[in-house]
């Protein structure tokens, strides 16, 4: 599904990723965890489209297309999503309008109508009960005075949504009380099917408890340097991230 | 010759050019509304005053504070005639297409300044309500006018009012009696149709409620096709002590118009006047919003959303004045530049020294979409009293390239992100317009604008 070679990116002039490679098949859940300024959310921007990174080399491929040839919202019909770390407020933007907009631009871009009225609320409704959101929200700004707990819901709501092929979850338990992170777990995971790939991208491994990875990678100074089991976790919160990093470095 | 003797010379000629063309305006007006024989002596005696003042007065140049970036070339380049006949051949079918869909409203029509009976549409008007042709009026009962029209936009005021005073022929009255309630809105479509040459119109338009009187009024300022011509209007609102007035004003006119419009407040003890001021079309459009207060504890908020691109000046000068305690006045104005556009906003409030426990608050928040686009924003606060609560701000900014990436990363194009990021923050304006039908009408008008935007 996802295929990742040789990635490096820039920022001004500084390197943050320094030839990264990762494959996600169909159906994985790939948790991507490494020390602050490993290059973990420089990943998920470079993926998304997000301006002010440069590739300088490698490639991304989703399903065999190119993403950098892509622009933002030309990756996001094309079926990727990125929850994002601080959700933004967008003052005077309806929720509601916001979510029909996405939605119908992606059934339009696979040859698809647009939802009706009805149909679409349905949805709505549906899928708002799985993330424990009122219906009150629908009528509010895009995340605009939404609590941290409930802006992380509201992008796990509109991933449930937008239904893409693959998820990127950057930190998304970042903020979280163990109430809010449970929700937001459960409705990642009521998400997850043969079809939908995840890409869960965090610094701690508290969320892997509730999100189960297939594989686990460590990143750090903008490289995979260690890829394992979900066990893998399970030792990074033991020992910390010292012992990996330190290892590769000597 | 040095540029500096230049451009003094050229500025010398434009005012020339200027005042020539104004008393050809005023001069022919006054002369027809005396030899009319039925306008009162009153009035007779306050046109000749104005036509006086136009010619006495200084004519406007760059250097005038509240012209400075308003230039005046380009509306005495057009060589605009008076209207001297109404255009009675419209029928209710030519103006179907320039309606608010699902608007209910009482229906008041003008056409290039002139009332029409045949367009108008007002229903049953509850008691103590009348709507009507001002020149009708002044024929038929010129006493309900005495003390009102001319007083309050007063003598003092700038030269287009006094010019539209001495030329006026024709307008909208709306009377509200002491206590009555017009619970229905009532439209008034300001409409302009091209004419072989260009014409200016100078419509006089009074609104007086009675004590108590409580009234919602939606203006509309528009044009049949893309016709070129002026309107200098002036409009005359008194408010009764504890009168309460909603006053929505959308002005899109053609791409070609050239607008201006005084508003003359005079607000009386706890009387509540919110405006919104909604400036859309035109290629030259003036507006000037003038406060005052003749009763304590009386309300003002104006708000306003201006959009302006390619070939568009948008201007809007507010002079609030708070001479007596205990009122209060808001002014809170948005605009978006897009293209080459140009925006002024200029707003005054002066708080007289007895003017204590004034409250005043303004702001100016504007949206740059392009490089090219410009905005003069001169929000001012002159304080005299010392009890007062009076806050200013003005912002210019740009869309965050945060909230344009994260709507995109949603699927969302460009170009469709762009334009609901500018709705949303022209929103919280639309919604103080009032009835849905309009807010609805005015969003998609915003967004039509907004989706021809070039992306610089």
């Amino acid at each position: 599904m996802l295929s990742v070679k040789g990635l490096k990116a820039t920022v001004g002039d500084k390197e943050i990723l320094r030839g990264l490679d990762l494959e996600v098949g169909p159906g994985e859940v790939h948790a991507i965890m490494g020390p602050n300024g490993s290059g973990k959310s420089t990943f998920a921007h470079v993926l998304s489209g997000r301006e002010g990174y440069e590739v300088t080399a490698g490639s991304a491929k989703l399903d065999g297309t190119d993403l950098f040839e892509l622009d933002p919202e030309e990756r996001a019909r094309l079926g990727l999503f990125l929850a994002f770390q601080y959700p933004v407020e967008l003052p005077g933007v309806n929720n509601m309008y916001f979510l029909k907009a996405a939605l119908n631009a992606i059934r339009k871009s696979r040859g698809e109508d647009e939802l009706d009225a009805v149909s679409f609320m349905r949805l709505m409704k549906e899928k708002l009960k799985v993330l424990h959101l009122d219906d009150s929200l629908l009528k509010r700004p895009v995340n605009f005075g939404f609590s941290g707990g409930e802006k992380k819901r509201n992008e796990i709501f509109q991933m449930a949504m937008l239904e893409p092929k693959l998820a990127i979850l950057d930190e998304t338990d970042s903020g979280l009380d163990i109430d809010a992170l449970r929700i937001v777990a459960d409705g990642v995971n009521a998400l997850r099917s043969p079809e939908r790939s995840m890409i869960v991208v965090t610094h701690y491994q508290r969320l892997l408890d509730y999100i189960e990875p297939d594989y686990v990678h460590v990143l750090a100074k903008g490289q995979i340097i260690r890829s394992g089991g979900k066990e893998l976790a399970l030792e990074l919160e033991e020992k910390g991230y010292g012992w990996i990093v330190d290892g590769e470095a000597a | 010759m040095s540029a500096a003797a230049n451009s003094s010379r050229q500025q010398t000629e434009a005012a020339e050019a200027f005042a020539g063309w104004l008393q050809g305006l005023s001069g022919g007006a006054a002369v027809d509304a005396t030899s009319s024989g039925t306008a009162q002596d009153w009035l007779a005696a306050e046109r000749q005053q104005a036509a006086e003042r136009v010619r006495a007065q200084a004519v406007p140049t760059g250097k005038s504070e509240s012209w400075r970036y308003t230039g005046l070339r380009s509306l005495i380049d057009q060589g605009f005639v008076q209207v001297d006949e109404s255009l009675t051949a419209l029928t209710p079918d030519d103006i179907e297409e320039i309606l608010v869909p699902g608007l209910d409203a009482h229906r008041a029509v003008l056409v290039n300044g002139r009332y029409s009976e045949a367009l108008s549409d007002l229903g049953t008007l509850p008691r103590g309500v009348r709507v009507g042709s001002l020149q009708r009026m002044i024929e038929s009962d010129p006493d309900a006018l005495q003390g009102v029209l001319t007083r309050i936009a007063g003598e003092g005021s700038h030269l287009f009012a006094s010019l539209n005073t001495a030329a006026m022929q024709d307008g909208l009255v709306l009377l509200l009696e002491r206590g009555a309630l017009l619970e229905r809105p009532i439209e008034v479509i300001h409409l302009s149709v091209g004419m072989e040459e260009p014409r200016v119109a100078q419509p006089r338009h009074l609104i007086s409620l009675g004590d108590g009187a409580q009234a919602q009024v939606i203006e509309r300022y528009v044009s049949l096709g893309d016709a070129l011509y002026c309107t200098n209007s002036v409009l005359e609102l008194s408010l009764g002590r504890d009168a309460l007035l909603k006053h929505a004003r959308v002005q899109q006119e053609s791409p070609n118009a050239f607008h201006i419009t005084g508003l003359y407040l005079s607000q009386d003890a706890n009387s509540h006047y919110a405006g919104v001021n909604i400036g859309l079309g035109g290629t030259w459009a003036r507006t000037d919003l003038v406060t005052r207060f003749s009763g304590e504890h009386a309300e003002c908020d104006l708000q306003g959303l201006y959009l302006a691109g390619d070939k568009q000046l948008i201007d809007y000068h507010m002079d609030v004045r708070h001479g007596l305690p205990n009122c209060s006045s808001r002014e809170r104005f948005k605009g978006i530049l897009y293209g080459k556009g140009r925006a002024v906003f200029d707003g005054l409030v002066y708080v007289a020294r007895d003017a204590q426990k004034t409250d005043a608050a303004m702001s100016n928040r504007n949206l740059i979409l392009s490089a090219n686009a410009e905005v003069d924003t001169k929000p001012q606060l002159e304080i005299y009293a010392d009890d007062v609560k009076c806050s200013h701000g003005t912002t210019v900014g740009q869309i965050e390239p945060e909230m344009l990436f994260y709507l995109r990363s949603r699927g969302i194009s460009a170009s469709l992100a762009r334009r609901m990021l500018c709705l949303g923050f022209a929103g919280e304006i639309i919604e103080a317009l009032g009835p849905e039908a309009l807010r609805d009408y005015v969003t998609e008008q915003v967004g039509e604008r907004l989706e021809r935007a070039p992306l610089d």
